[in-house]
């Protein structure tokens, strides 16, 4: 009888077929780690807007109080070679595996990524102090304006079983216990939800055109005649737009937004940031489109008072607008209209406002303008009067 | 530190892999105390020291029981004196909160409450030194004579943290000779690798749904159940993937840790399920108290009674909470009444109805160990069973279900032996071409699961390791 010649198995790792990867993994921890170790540390990361954690030196207070391990847990996931990748491998890995919200944002229709709205908070709080606010002033008549987001404008893009509370409510609430005129911008925007130029796809910012509607909303309450659309030379001055709801998902993948900018040929302006620190003949700071916060154009970002002159306006009136970031794009329409427009932005500016229009005879309109997102969250506004 | 993490990943493991590696033998025991102690005091850089006591005073009594074996007096002294130490180490640390809250609540007290934080691994580290102690007096084991060695039990990285519960015997030829290769570090770094997914990509996820339909105001019946199973998943997924990866660790390094877990939800009835979960603690507890107790040599009512103290203890070692105590008592009620009342039934049922009862008292169970407020847990169970008159499904309820279905899924069928059928499979092919295709697969699949978990770690939004309060 023949003895079956049994050969000792070759085996390297356990199972046959898994001989590569032991080899591989040891190879890719290996070159990251080097990577790591041998390339320099990041100051800011522009995708997160943030300033990334540093390596702090150990001493015997932060090994003691355990500062040290945690500072150094945080450095090594901030600093990790190809940080913006791995990132982006983890966006595709769940858009994959059919998840519709990544990092609390909601992957919609037609290339949008949409936040959805919570519930607020200090609703109460903030009615209080906007009901202050009338009383406080001698003269100028104050008129709220709520934009929604895109959440509520394009409802019927976000996933179909997505939990969003109802911006609705809320602007109706406002607008029934606050003691000032508004301006309802919801239908206008609205009625055009079937163009997808009204918010940025990557932003939480509505777009220029989509602040354009609600100006001609503002002009049909206040007895303005808002200048048509095809009067202003529009110049898209970038393509490249990936702005902070991109930051929370991270899709490389996803389409990048343009941003417009109207341009009105009959004016002459001078503009003053912060009480002459800075001037410029212009509302659009172009330099930030070379940089990752591109939104950042209108108005030159932030700023706690923006001073616009306009020495060609129809009028002598003058207005304060009170606002979060989504008037920088509102207010350009406005400058023809206004020979002066203050605008400022309650979390810098912490001077009473009230005080200010106050002193300053000309100034007969005042227009409140929040996104439904910052307005429950900017208690800044509690130094308006 | 926590084996999920960059850092770990990253520097520990390369670091002290290539020491190890690089040092002849006799020097390998001391590189793996040293990297352990470091690995330790980067959690608590101040109770490290009661660690380094606890090996002090276990490796005393380990040498006094061995000097006075044959003088039976003070042999038991020495090992009380072990079990008293230990006990109450862990009595301080982590009951103190618990006790003192406890009688300000039954005697309407007001002491105030000492504040103490649990020190990592407590639980694993005393109960490994006490097994030592018990071992040698048992005589069951030679006590060990190397102070550094004896540390090096006490202290070895892989298992410290969150198990399994390594007894001495098991490691003691090891901790001598064993057999560092290549082949032994492969397989260990494939056990390794499944753990890390395991943990990162299941357990995270379900632990995510969990939070989420926890956190909502508005829970439907159907999201009510998915959540606890998931929860399930959770605590499984987390639990047994510490367990690999400190298992494959052990194994890079040479040595061989016994399995903790054994799929434990395809269990047919909650005896089953209780020789598939954390094994080693079920196997200190029968050892250790329900044997010398008298296990079940004993008249029926002795025999009742010391499963209850053995199942309040285990309950209670999970957390110094109430709510562990009555989910250990809930296992032991369960379990009498499978061993006198329904064993016998139960054998007989289908098996897919065995299935069913066992995962319902499973999942359940986990209701009771999450919740540590008896009224959130009553509200919770209120809407499983419709008593709260929430909807059977809602808009966040498919929400979920499209945004984590897909991991729901791979969490059930990863609790099923499934996947080692798959291996099998793969490694009996014959064909050459066959082979080569199972290997280049085999390794995609693993490098780009592995990037995942890389990237997961990087964004590091969710990691918290939930046995960490044990």
């Amino acid at each position: 009888m023949e003895k079956k010649n049994i050969q000792p198995q070759k085996d390297t790792a356990g199972q046959p077929y898994e001989f590569m990867i032991p080899p591989v993994i040891v190879c890719i921890v290996l070159a990251l780690s080097v990577y790591f170790l041998v390339s320099g540390s990041r100051e800011f990361s522009d995708n997160e807007n943030r300033n990334l954690t540093q390596f702090e030196k150990p001493t015997k207070e932060n090994i003691f109080d355990k500062t040290f391990m945690d500072n150094t847990s945080t450095y090594l996931c901030d600093q990790f070679p190809f940080r913006d990748g791995f990132i982006n491998i983890k966006t595709q890995f769940e858009k994959l595996t059919f998840h519709n919200e990544i990092n609390g944002i909601y992957l919609a229709d037609d290339g949008f990524y949409i936040e959805p709205f919570e519930e607020p908070k200090n609703s109460e709080r903030i009615i209080k102090i906007l009901n202050k606010f009338p009383k406080s002033l001698k003269k100028a008549k104050p008129v709220l304006m709520l934009v929604p987001n895109a959440c509520y404008v394009y409802s019927e893009k976000l996933p179909s079983h997505a939990v969003s509370f109802d911006q609705s409510e809320v602007i109706d609430m406002y607008y029934d216990k606050i003691s000032m005129d508004h301006i309802d911008v919801r239908d206008i925007l609205r009625s055009h939800n079937s163009e997808d130029n009204l918010y940025y796809k990557l932003d939480h910012h509505w777009t220029t055109h989509g602040a354009y509607l609600a100006y001609t909303q503002y002009c049909k309450e206040k007895g303005l005649t808002a200048t048509k659309e095809e009067d202003y030379d529009i110049k898209c001055v970038t393509k490249d737009f990936r702005g902070t709801v991109f930051s929370k998902v991270n899709d490389l993948f996803a389409e990048p937004d343009s941003i417009d900018l109207y341009y009105y040929k009959d004016q002459d302006l001078n503009v003053e940031y912060n009480l002459k620190k800075t001037k410029s003949d212009s509302l659009y700071a172009l330099e930030y489109l070379d940089k990752k916060d591109k939104y950042s154009i209108f108005l030159n970002n932030l700023n706690s008072i923006v001073t616009i002159e306009n020495k060609k306006a129809d009028t002598d009136k003058e207005l304060v607008v009170i606002k979060d970031s989504y008037a920088n794009s509102l207010v350009p329409f406005l400058v023809s209209h206004y020979s002066r427009i203050y605008v400022f932005d309650t979390r810098y500016y912490k001077l009473p406002v009230s005080r200010f229009i106050n002193s300053h005879e000309n100034v007969e309109d005042v227009l409140i303008l929040y996104n439904l997102n910052t307005m429950d969250s900017d208690l800044g506004i509690k130094t308006i009067y | 530190m926590v084996f999920s993490s960059i850092l770990f990943l990253f520097f520990f493991l390369p670091a002290f892999m290539l020491l190890y590696f690089a040092v002849p033998f006799r020097f390998k025991n001391f590189v793996l105390l040293v990297f352990s102690l470091f690995f330790y005091a980067w959690g608590e850089p101040i109770y490290i020291l009661l660690m380094v006591f606890s090996s002090i005073v276990d490796y005393c009594n380990g040498l006094l029981i061995e000097k006075f074996r044959y003088r039976k007096g003070l042999k038991h002294v020495f090992l009380i004196v072990s079990i008293i130490v230990n006990l109450s180490m862990l009595g301080f640390f982590k009951y103190a909160d618990f006790a003192v809250k406890s009688v300000n609540t039954i005697f309407h007290m007001n002491f105030n409450l000492p504040g103490i934080a649990l020190p990592i691994g407590i639980s694993f580290f005393t109960f490994q030194t006490m097994s030592y102690s018990i071992d040698v007096y048992r005589n069951e084991v030679k006590p060990e004579h190397n102070f550094l060695t004896f540390m090096t039990y006490v202290c070895m990285f892989p298992q410290l943290i969150a198990g399994p519960i390594v007894r001495y015997s098991t490691v003691s030829e090891e901790l001598h000779k064993r057999d560092i290769n290549i082949k032994n570090f492969c397989k260990g770094m494939m056990i390794f690798l499944e753990g890390l997914f395991k943990k990162v990509l299941i357990a995270n996820s379900m632990g995510l749904l969990w939070d989420t339909v926890n956190a909502s105001n508005d829970m439907a019946v159907m999201s009510a159940w998915v959540a606890a199973i998931a929860y399930t998943f959770q605590i499984y997924f987390d639990f047994s993937g510490y367990s690999d990866m400190a298992k494959g660790i052990g194994r890079m390094i040479g040595f061989t840790y016994p399995d903790n877990f054994n799929y434990p939800l395809i269990a047919d009835s909650i005896t089953d399920f209780w020789r598939r979960w954390h094994m080693t603690l079920s196997i200190w507890f029968r050892d250790y108290l329900y044997i010398p107790l008298g296990g079940n040599r004993v008249s029926r009512v002795k025999h009742i009674r010391n499963l209850l103290i053995v199942w309040a203890l285990t309950g209670l070692w999970h957390g110094a909470a109430l709510n562990f105590i009555l989910w250990g008592l809930f296992y032991g009620v369960i379990l009498i009444i499978e061993k006198f009342l329904i064993g016998k039934y139960i054998e007989k049922m289908p098996k897919i109805l065995r299935h069913i009862y066992s995962l319902f008292i499973i999942v359940f169970g986990f209701t009771i160990f999450v919740f540590d407020d008896i009224s959130r847990f009553a509200s919770f169970i209120k809407i499983q069973f419709f008593a709260s008159g929430h909807s059977l499904v809602n808009a966040e309820f498919f929400n979920i279900l499209i945004n984590f279905g897909f991991m729901f899924i791979m969490a059930a069928v990863f609790a099923t032996p499934v996947s080692k059928k798959v291996k099998k499979l793969l490694a009996g092919l014959r064909s050459s071409s066959a082979k080569m295709t199972a290997a280049i697969l085999s390794t995609a699949v693993y490098t780009v699961l592995f990037l995942i978990c890389v990237a997961y770690l990087v964004n590091d939004s969710y990691n918290p390791f939930l046995y960490f309060r044990f």
